[in-house]
């Protein structure tokens, strides 16, 4: 019966080839896209799963008061995994963690490495990096051992065995490889390229460790995962137990969370330490996308396999009068879709290793197909099949096998409308869809634009910045005659960080006695920031060559009369109820000295768009880690070649690694532009299926009017009427797919705006552009059947009469 | 083998009422062959496929086999009907997508027989029906009377007790039209019961019995005076 049944549904699908490939392509590209998909939410879903003790691991958070505002944040004080582990029975381990951007060398290779880890000897124990050379107890324990990653392994030292060789990191530490490790997965927080021992760090001794100078990652290692929620309980307790120790004191405070390892990723408020978490809402919102998608094309099948019903009438007319049974038909039709289903299925898996690599560069993820080929997956993949082709076949074989035989064989379903109601419906749902995908997507973009195109305050275009260090700064006069004034080099900046997104934390306060003190951010600068990245003054002047020299005597203690003048911005000259005029020469105290205000910064934004401008201080410093320098932009390869070679004979220790400040502020919205592309892509492929299932039923409902359109062509209607009444019922249905999809789309995108402080307001063009796009396509899928017929002659078709 | 008494058919749409058949009392034996005409529109087709059991009748009694079978659900009609019933229609209704050993081995399919005795009967049955040598070809490839000799082959595989023809003989030339009718009336000589439907007074005649209808009702039964074979 099954043989049978498979191959007249084979049969079936091969003499309608037109309807088939457009079933086939929908399934196609709806379980491709949802594979994809599949296999992103699956990475997040597992993040750090491989960890065997994952379910035992806790990362500890502080939570702080302090000068009247309070935080928490995703590091603690060097002090806690030993005090912890030290005092609290359910701790079986612990582990600090930090990561360092190091410049390392080996003979003449030199790199600068931005996962260069630090970590206690414990970090084996913990987490399940699989070791390929060294003891896990063992390659940490000592000062100056380092732990490879394997790919650093091969860069470094390629067929040679790295164990016991030497690499010199930084500036004059030489550390010993006692290790390699496998790399780290993809879906893993921890991401090392180097781990060095923790005792090497100056911070490891026993003197230094304290509550605050909150840098390190912890880690606890529990005897028992349940104990977890009792233990977070005892902290607020055990920590003003030590309130002598923290200077904890009337409304300062100082506690810890503990947030599950297999948590952090995709539930955590708390930011990830060494990269972005994920979010939860984005796989509820990427499901909902994936389930769109395939539910776009399994109406695209609903729809073709019912407008085909008229051709297979007969067939099961006379299956039916033969003796087959309802249920029979059923199978046999369910059949069809299950067929094309194992079909799309094979392709879509064959595709999606030609299209990953796509999809993993358009967000940025490091996804493998092999996944697909596991049996857990394998069972999976055979679930969803099935349950895509009970939902796409149905529907279609319930109708199909409840024609009954006498009406069938009459000649009653020959120019049925039964189902029509369902497949406008359908089309309406899928256009509708698109619509709110395509509103989305000029609304995302929209807003990216805006950012990008938003006047900041400051200037950001051809500043490239470069990390740096002692040794660079103390050269620093030296690079500056070297390279300023040539190719096209305006200016030279010593900074601690960009303007793009500056976090340092400090307090001030209006009153010189420092009570009342407020968080404010502020950035260590020297005398040439305001012109490199070109920031006005609304009042006063900025920082000189004497104000970096003062701040330098004060920082060593070779002046202690000497007054530190800073600049502020105009939100903080607001704050403290002055005009920028007001504001000039005011002495405030700031991190606890008395200061004086020496100019007022316009406002700008040092953050993302998502916030408004917050309170700014700019204070002279002669160190800093990043070199800001600007280009006019004219001859940007041979600023850089120039600027490369002086570099090289001034600074050899370190490496010419730069970025451009447009890059760093464009990865601050890495996930907003991962939106936009998601949009994009998505809105593109639902327009496309929804064409196709509108070119498939056009084609068909069309055609059974052909005896009408003879008919009203020997009545005398021309072309154009004929094509504008065939097109335009299906174009109707755009129309109202469009009305449904209006406030759906201004609803959601109005939702997202709103997370940004400055945003554009949705416009009336993105509704009529979506509207026009949404009815071209439609339009294009169906003037080509519209126009055929209108073609036909009447003659001809009126024959059989 | 077949009573009907009073039966009924009333077609209602939300306007009108169309009674297609009214108060239609028949009786057929076994072995016989009835050939029911009447002008269009006069009820022909729904006495046969009520008959048939294609269709349920809006009142009246029909016995098929000695059982009532008028108020059957489409389960119960469609076990007698593939256990029963053979079917020959004037399009054929052959199915395009499958061959003629296929499309003849359908009923066989339907009555769960096993495939080894599929294939014989199929085969036998084609050969009967002189189709052997086209056994592989689809529908499409053949002439109309070859087609209607795979429609014949596929009502009588199943042997059924009763052999119900819609103008079979309709969409053919008069050549390949007297071949049908010997074929159908070979069958009768073999024993099975035949009710055919058709416009031509030539084809009736080839029965033994000729039931006229006018607006739904039998307006004359008369036997046919001499075998035409």
């Amino acid at each position: 019966m099954w043989k049978s049944q498979i191959r007249l549904a084979l049969r079936s699908l091969w003499k309608n080839k037109l309807n088939t490939t457009i079933k086939l392509a929908g399934f196609i590209v709806g379980i491709t896209s949802c594979l994809m998909i599949m296999l992103f939410i699956q990475q997040e879903l597992n993040y750090d799963a491989f960890h065997e003790k994952g379910d035992r691991l806790v990362r500890v958070v502080m939570e702080y008061g302090m000068a009247g505002e309070s935080g928490i944040v995703n590091v603690t004080g060097n002090k806690v995994a030993p005090a912890f582990k030290e005092d609290f029975a359910e701790v079986a381990n612990a582990c600090r963690v930090i990561e360092y951007n190091q410049v390392v060398k080996f003979r003449e290779q030199i790199f600068e490495e931005p996962h260069f880890y630090y970590a206690d000897s414990t970090f084996f124990e913990l987490f399940t990096f699989p070791l390929l050379q060294g003891e896990p107890g063992e390659v940490l324990r000592a000062p100056d051992q380092v732990v490879l990653a394997e790919r650093m392994a091969k860069k470094y030292f390629g067929d040679e065995d790295p164990i016991g060789k030497v690499l010199r990191v930084g500036t004059d530490n030489n550390y010993t490889v006692s290790g390699i490790m496998q790399d780290p997965p993809a879906a893993s927080q921890l991401k090392p390229d180097f781990i060095g021992s923790f005792v090497s760090l100056r911070d490891a001794r026993a003197e230094r460790l304290t509550w605050w100078n909150a840098n390190y990652a912890t880690y606890l290692l529990l005897h028992n995962a349940e104990s977890r929620p009792g233990l977070e309980a005892k902290i607020p307790e055990y920590m003003r137990r030590h309130a002598n120790e923290t200077g904890s004191e009337g409304e300062n405070y100082l506690s810890y969370r503990l947030e599950p390892l297999l948590e952090v990723h995709l539930h955590s408020p708390v930011p990830g330490n060494f990269e972005p978490n994920g979010d939860i809402r984005y796989i509820y919102i990427l499901s909902a996308i994936g389930l769109f998608i395939l539910l776009i094309s399994t109406s695209s099948y609903i729809n073709l396999a019912t407008a085909v019903s008229t051709e297979r009438a007969k067939e099961i007319g006379v299956q039916k009068v033969l003796g087959a049974s309802r249920g029979q038909l059923f199978w046999q039709h369910l059949a069809e879709s299950m067929v094309l289903t194992g079909l799309a299925l094979t392709a879509s898996i064959a595709l999606v290793p030609l299209f990953l690599p796509f999809f993993n560069s358009l967000f940025d993820r490091q996804l493998s197909a092999n996944v697909l080929l596991g049996p857990a997956f394998m069972g999976g993949l055979f679930l969803f099949g099935l349950s895509t082709s009970l939902l796409a076949g149905a529907y279609p074989a319930t109708v199909l096998s409840g024609f009954e035989p006498f009406r069938v064989l009459k000649g009653a379903y020959k120019h049925s409308s039964s189902g029509n109601l369902l497949r406008k419906s359908l089309i309406v749902f899928q256009f509708a869809i698109s619509v709110i995908l395509v509103i989305s997507t000029l609304v995302l973009q929209g807003q990216m634009q805006y950012i990008q195109e938003k006047k900041l305050g400051y200037d950001k275009s051809h500043v490239l910045a470069l990390r740096t260090d002692q040794q660079v700064v103390e050269k620093l006069d030296a690079l500056r005659s070297e390279w300023v004034g040539q190719k096209g080099i305006q200016s030279l900046s010593l900074v601690y960080e960009t303007p793009v997104h500056i976090k340092g934390g400090y307090d001030i306060s209006r009153s010189v006695n420092g009570e009342h003190a407020k968080m404010v951010t502020a950035l260590p600068a020297d005398e040439h920031f305001l012109e490199t990245v070109n920031i006005g003054l609304a009042a006063g002047s900025g920082i000189s060559k004497a104000d970096v020299e003062i701040a330098a005597r004060l920082g060593s203690g070779s002046d202690t009369t000497s007054t530190l003048s800073i600049l502020i911005n105009e939100s903080q000259a607001r704050a403290f109820g002055w005009t920028p005029e007001e504001a000039l020469r005011q002495f405030v105290s700031f991190n606890g000295r008395r200061v004086q205000i020496k100019g007022v910064m316009k406002d700008f934004h040092f953050a993302s768009l998502h916030e408004p401008i917050g309170n700014l201080v700019v204070f002279p410093t002669s160190w800093g880690n990043t070199l800001m320098a600007k280009l006019d932009g004219r001859d940007i390869p041979g600023a850089l070649q120039y600027m490369e070679s002086k570099w090289t004979q001034l600074a050899p220790h370190r490496p010419f690694t730069y970025h451009f400040l447009d890059e760093e502020f464009g990865r601050m919205y890495a996930s907003e532009w991962q939106a936009a592309k998601l949009a994009t892509t998505f809105s593109w492929l639902a327009i496309l299926l929804a064409c196709l299932a509108l070119f498939g039923v056009s084609s068909y409902s069309i055609v059974q009017r052909s005896r009408e359109v003879s008919i009203r062509k020997v009545l005398g209607a021309s072309m154009t009427s004929i094509i504008s009444l065939l097109s335009g019922s299906f174009l109707k249905l755009v129309v109202w797919s469009f009305l449904a999809a209006m406030p759906v789309g201004w609803y959601l995108m109005h939702q997202w705006l709103q997370n940004f402080t400055y945003h554009i307001e949705i416009q009336w063009w993105m509704f009529t552009l979506a509207a026009l796009l949404a009815l071209g396509a439609a339009f294009l899928s169906v003037s080509v059947q519209s126009i055929r017929t209108a073609l036909v002659n009447p003659a001809e078709e009126l024959k059989g009469e | 083998m077949i009573r009907t008494n009073k039966l009924m058919k009333v077609y209602r749409t939300e306007e009108v009422e169309t009674t297609a058949l009214n108060e239609v009392s028949v009786e057929i034996k076994p072995g016989e062959f009835v050939s029911i005409m009447g002008p269009s529109g006069c009820g022909k087709s729904t006495l046969l496929n009520i008959l048939g059991l294609i269709d349920n009748p809006s009142g009246g009694e029909y016995h098929f086999l000695d059982k009532e079978v008028s108020k059957f659900s489409e389960r119960q009609r469609s076990q007698l009907r593939k256990n029963n019933i053979g079917f020959i229609f004037q399009s054929f209704n052959l199915i395009d997508e499958l061959t003629v050993f296929e499309n003849v081995e359908l009923p066989l399919i339907y009555t769960k027989v096993s495939s080894s005795d599929r294939k014989k009967r199929v085969d036998d049955v084609l050969d009967k029906m002189n189709m052997m040598h086209r056994r592989n070809h689809f529908p499409q490839q053949l002439s109309g009377g070859q087609q209607q000799r795979v429609a014949v082959a596929r009502a009588i595989v199943n042997n059924p007790k009763l052999i119900l023809a819609d103008e079979p003989t309709g969409n053919l030339d008069s050549a390949n039209g007297d071949d049908v009718m010997k074929n159908l009336v070979h069958l009768n000589n073999e024993g099975a019961t035949i009710i055919m439907v058709t416009h031509s007074q030539y084809c009736a005649e080839f029965g033994n019995r000729i039931i006229r209808l006018l607006d739904g009702q039998v307006v004359t039964e008369s036997m046919v005076a001499k075998q035409m074979l």
